[in-house]
């Protein structure tokens, strides 16, 4: 089996985030970025398709400036077999569709079992990329996965629906998974694995070399501005030392009844 | 001239209220209104639709759209605009929702925003906010081409009340797909049952590591006659099981109190505790979501915080 996992490198959950001078972005100056936390589910999976036949070839690939070969070692370093950058000015603002179009570009050149994405970005949130690349490769897909069994080249699927439910739902191979947090235990990248992933196949690439046009990938939807959200009513936001602040809490929850 | 098309949802045979919050944002943006009604024997669902504001209201009623499909809802979807040309196309955002309209968007090659709770027009584009970064910024965005479809946020702007002469005419379209429905499945029976406590105390990432639910949480918990619940995060992690997680995919809980812990407050949280009636947060950062929905914060080092606060409660109970 031939596995595609991609990949987004997003800024670190801790990082202190402050919006661009032009509105349109954040600061990435400065801040850590890490392996967006859905898609290292969809590696995880991939790889433990590979962990049962080791004939299996999971290629991971991402879209971003330079800092990004720092992700795609890290995921060569847990066990991908080589991995695919794709990086051009021409991507840096780029709507969803965009990114899928790029990524369908790398993707049919070669022919992918599976492909698995993170149900969503934790940056943008936009959840668009998965189920629009499988558009763009003529493959079904499934999102919001949390269990996939495969057999006779077809996968079942538990897809995860509202307060508890779970839908089951069967797809023909080749197809596209995007995956919800949690569906499994990720591995760390091993210092063995590290060490290995060095030598491991990084390919770049631009545009140009994926045969698209800068118009072809020109963003129908662009972020105008990003601002901290208004403050409604919101949290009176207790002042004074801890001791002061917790007997204020305790006087609530008495008034409450609760007490 | 504006057009929007509003697909809506059946569940349990019912329009969904997200239907209706999707009538009140077309009505807002005005010019002509189209939906669209895909399911088995909805004949019923439709006429209800074209009276509460849908206006002329499709059709695509057949077995092989009794279940939601992939492919046969992008189908019924892609035929309705087809046929209608609308300028802008809104799909509640929900777990059929976000599964189809991506593909809709890439097989139309067109503009999708997803996830927003405000639309406006200006001229033939859109304008469309929602939240990015797990809530912690807001944004706007700017589409344009036609049609834009839009996922909308469930609860975003409240359902059209209002009663408004309509129409239903039959729409056909083939219902093949590749995805096929198996059956539906409950997640493992929660054992630990939230929705009936009057107090939850819930940890976050904040409280770093499993065992600090125990030796940190644990003791506000029990001095409170408390429950335990827990984030997303926590639960992914594995440090608590899925029966202690709060939100939309976890229990959706009311209690009198609600204390977070550590907790920042994504979205997917908020809207499982939200309805609680009294919230405390406590939090180091100030500007975490979760202090827009609480009435009482309390900005600072939970493992200072906390003990101190289980130290009160147990005097306070003498």
């Amino acid at each position: 089996m031939k596995i595609l996992v991609c990949l987004k490198q997003v800024p670190h959950k801790d990082a202190r985030l402050e919006v661009r001078a032009d509105g349109a972005w954040i600061k990435e100056d400065g801040i850590k970025f890490e392996i967006n936390d859905y898609d290292t589910y969809a590696l995880e999976l991939a790889l433990r398709l590979k962990d049962k036949d080791a004939s299996t070839e999971v290629v991971v690939a991402t879209i971003g400036p330079e800092r990004t070969t720092q992700a795609l070692r890290n995921a060569l370093g847990m066990g991908a077999d080589r991995a695919i950058q794709i990086a051009d000015d021409g991507l840096s603002a780029a709507d969803s569709l965009g990114i899928a179009k790029a990524l369908a570009a790398a993707a049919r050149s070669e022919s992918f079992d599976l492909v698995v994405t993170g149900l969503m970005s934790d940056d943008a949130n936009y959840a668009l990329t998965g189920p629009m690349l499988a558009e763009l490769l003529g493959m079904p897909s499934a999102t919001a996965v949390v269990k996939a069994e495969f057999k006779n080249g077809a996968v079942e699927v538990e897809r995860e629906l509202e307060g508890g439910a779970l839908e089951v739902v069967s797809a023909p191979l080749p197809c596209l998974l995007s995956v919800q947090t949690g569906m499994n235990d990720v591995r760390y990248p091993s210092l063995k694995g590290i060490m290995a992933a060095k030598k491991k196949p990084l390919d770049k690439k631009t545009l140009a070399d994926l045969g698209l046009a800068a118009a072809a990938v020109a963003p129908r939807v662009k972020i105008e501005k990003l601002y901290t959200p208004p403050k409604g009513q919101g949290a009176e936001l207790l002042k004074g030392s801890v001791d002061e602040q917790v007997s204020r809490v305790v006087g609530k929850i008495k008034e409450l009844g609760l007490l | 001239m504006a057009k929007t098309l509003i697909v809506a949802e059946i569940q349990n045979g019912t329009l969904r209220e997200a239907t209706l919050e999707l009538v009140s944002i077309a009505r807002g943006l005005g010019g002509d209104i189209v939906s669209l009604v895909i399911g088995s024997g909805i004949a019923g669902a439709a006429e209800e639709l074209a009276k509460r504001g849908g206006g002329r209201v499709l059709k695509v009623d057949g077995p092989a759209f009794a279940r939601y499909t992939l492919d046969a809802y992008t189908a019924a979807a892609k035929a309705a605009i087809k046929a209608e040309s609308p300028s802008l196309v809104l799909i509640s955002n929900t777990p059929s929702g976000w599964d189809f309209a991506p593909k809709l968007a890439a097989a139309l090659d067109t503009a999708i925003v997803s996830d927003a709770f405000k639309i406006a027009a200006d001229g033939a584009a859109y304008v469309i906010t929602r939240r990015m970064f797990n809530g912690k910024f807001d944004a706007q965005l700017r589409a344009t081409g036609a049609p834009v479809i839009v996922t909308v946020q469930p609860g975003a702007t409240s359902a059209y009340t209002g009663s408004e002469a309509g129409s239903t005419a039959a729409l056909d379209v083939a219902g093949d797909s590749r995805t096929q429905f198996v059956e539906l499945r409950t997640a493992p029976a929660a054992g630990h049952d939230l929705t009936k406590a009057d107090v939850i105390v819930s940890g976050g990432r904040g409280l770093q590591k499993p065992e600090n639910f125990d030796s940190v949480l644990q003791p506000l918990v029990d001095a409170l006659g408390a429950q335990m619940g827990a984030s997303r995060p926590v639960v992914d992690a594995g440090w608590k099981p899925h029966e202690y997680q709060v939100g939309t995919s976890g229990q959706i809980v009311t209690p009198k109190l609600y204390i977070a812990v550590g907790i920042s407050g994504a979205i997917q949280h908020l809207v499982g505790m939200k309805g609680s009636n009294y919230i405390i947060a406590i939090n180091k950062d100030a500007d975490a979501p979760i202090f827009e929905a609480a009435d009482l914060g309390l900005v600072g080092d939970l493992f200072e915080i906390v003990p101190a606060l289980t130290k009160a409660v147990q005097q306070a109970k003498g």
